[in-house]
């Protein structure tokens, strides 16, 4: 049973912002949006490529590979060739650190 | 890399490799650093490995030379270790922009929690050999954590000239054996990162040599067994001699299905000129172990090659697989058995070199995959200008047991001669839902059904493999994997 493992202090990544991080053995993509974090693997759906490497546009970020787009809030596929949802990972905030509770899939 | 539950490392390395880090949006000041790859959690994990850390020797500089002078090996070996040595400290690990990493992610696999063990426990309870239950064998050998624990060799065949035992024994007492072909033909330390580790680092493994025409009608066994977050470094060498003929049996487990560990190998077949070697490696180490191998043969001139391979543990599994035909009339044959099954990656990059000219060469590769297990095969035949009248094929099938695994497979074909007939292809299905109901419909289980149409999928391979003991190892191990299927 995964549990919420403190990685920063939420200071460490600007709004709008994003940073790659191992947490309990996965590799994710914490982002700071308009206040609010959201954490997905750093996985594209398509062919494997770093999310954290690409692009945020508003709330979705761009695959450098092929160019997918998902849903920074949600892990959605929003855009081809990536046609199934990246996983979302469960954060909180606490005492001004950020927490991970990693989806065991 | 990991530090207790809740701190925070630091690791350069990593950020300028990977290129991961902080980044702001757009619009803002982007900011890359070397201090930016953070990682968390895993305490049991710390745990066993400050348990050990006192008995670890780090691949760094000083315990480099440290290692080399406690080797008391030849000099020529010690300058081929400096090399490699050196090589590792000029190449980068190899990162996804690579074609052959693209699909494999080793940004978690991190080079200072492993560390050669300098005390390997005295005793342990290894686990059972697969391959050689029931034969009689012409010697074998057993390492644990790189290290040699037992080497013998049948008397018989010592009489007749053949060397077997441990690599890091045998290379200071027959150097004129071994020199010649030690990380010369069949290994580049150059490749990348990996292969320059082992070049430099390699210990323990396995020896086979066998002079001209010598035939052995007894299998070799050798087993390599890993500690959890065990290293193991061992370097296989076989030279067959002109017409020798030989049968190595090589398989490596945990003690421990779940632990973790590296595995950073070498293979190298060095088969003359008409001799004829059976290889078999089967692959089982704990589902927590990093597992990356360079592995070759050379065959001479009408030399034969049959090379069966295994792959069932490991949690990511890296391998260059390479047959260089540069003797006219060679001929090889390789056998792939893949089962991959919760999280596991596997990747195998095969190369099938047609050099010269009318040489044969049979790659073919099964792969069953359930869970959310992921495999990459990718697959060349590559032939020379001169290489006429080659005759090259290869085929990578794959069965996907759940819908979450993912195979990829990519054949592809080289060729510059134009008198050649190369062959490939692959495909990638799911079980037939009528073929487990009709199964059913005859009184079996559906996990029956779906084991009988793994067992049959696989079947082809087992046709090919003509020592019983390992059709039935191999057997027993993938009815073991399967499940229900989904």
């Amino acid at each position: 049973m995964s549990e919420f493992v403190k990685v920063c202090a939420v200071s460490e990544i600007p709004d709008p912002g994003k940073m790659t991080a191992e947490v309990d053995e996965a590799m994710v993509v914490l982002f700071h949006l308009d206040g609010q974090f959201y954490c997905l693997d750093d996985v594209c759906t398509h062919d494997g490529g770093p999310l954290g490497e690409g692009q945020l546009d508003g709330d979705q970020i761009a695959c450098p590979r092929h160019g997918a787009r998902f849903c920074v809030r949600s892990g959605e596929a929003l855009t081809m060739p990536a046609t199934q949802a990246t996983t979302s990972h469960e954060v909180k905030v606490d005492d001004g650190q950020l927490f991970v509770k990693i989806k065991l899939t | 890399m990991f530090h207790g539950a809740c701190s925070l490392i630091f690791e350069s390395m990593w950020a300028r490799l990977f290129n991961v880090g902080v980044e702001s949006a757009p619009d803002s000041i982007e900011r890359f650093t070397d201090t930016d790859r953070i990682a968390f959690g895993c305490p049991q994990f710390n745990q066993k490995k400050s348990m050990q850390a006192s008995a670890q020797i780090a691949f760094d500089d000083a315990s480099f030379s440290a290692f080399l002078a406690s080797r008391q090996e030849p000099e020529w070996l010690a300058t081929q270790r400096r090399q490699a040595w050196q090589a590792f400290g000029e190449l980068d690990w190899p990162n996804r922009s690579h074609e052959e990493w693209l699909r494999t992610d080793i940004r978690m696999f991190g080079l200072q929690r492993y560390g050669l063990d300098s005390s390997p426990p005295e005793s342990v309870e290894l686990p059972q050999p697969q391959l050689a239950a029931g034969i009689e064998l012409g010697g074998a050998t057993v390492s644990l954590d790189s290290s040699s624990v037992k080497s013998q060799c049948e008397a018989r065949w010592q009489e007749r000239g053949v060397l077997f035992g441990d690599l890091g024994k045998l290379v200071s007492a027959h150097p004129e054996k071994i020199q010649p072909h030690l990380m010369r033909r069949a290994f580049d330390v150059n490749y990348d990162r990996f292969a320059a580790l082992h070049g430099a680092w390699w210990s323990g493994g396995t020896l086979l040599y066998v002079p001209r025409g010598v035939v052995v009608d007894e299998p070799f066994h050798a087993f390599s067994a890993i500690t959890d977050g065990g290293v193991d470094l061992g370097h296989t060498l076989v030279i067959l001699e002109e017409g020798a003929e030989a049968t190595l049996l090589s398989e490596t487990a945990s003690l421990n299905p779940t632990a973790g560990g590296m595995h950073c190998g070498g293979v190298e077949l060095v088969v003359g000129a008409g001799a004829n070697l059976r290889y078999v490696n089967l692959q089982d180490w704990a589902t927590g172990v990093w597992h990356f191998s360079h592995q070759k043969a050379v065959l001479g001139q009408d030399a034969n090659l049959q090379w069966t391979i295994a792959a069932m543990g490991s949690r990511l599994a890296k391998v260059n697989q390479h047959v260089g035909m540069v003797g006219p009339g060679a001929n090889c044959q390789v056998n792939g058995v893949m089962f991959a099954e919760g999280r596991q990656h596997l990747s195998y990059h095969t190369l099938q070199h047609h050099e010269v000219a009318s040489c044969h060469s049979d790659f073919l590769y099964k792969t069953a995959l359930q869970d959310r297990a992921r495999t990459v095969w990718r697959g060349m035949i590559k032939v020379d200008p001169q290489a006429q009248r080659t005759d090259g094929y290869q085929r990578n099938d794959n069965l996907l047991l759940s819908t979450s695994a993912r195979a990829d497979s990519i054949p592809g074909l080289e060729i510059e001669a134009d008198d050649v007939r190369c062959t490939h292809g692959s495909t990638t299905g799911k079980i037939d839902e009528e073929l487990i109901f009709y199964a059913m419909c005859r009184g079996f289980s559906r996990r029956e059904a779906v084991r009988m149409i793994v067992t049959g999928f696989f079947q082809k391979i087992f046709d090919r493999i003509t020592i019983d003991s390992v059709r039935q190892a191999l057997g027993l191990a993938i009815a073991r994997k399967v499940r229900e299927y989904d």
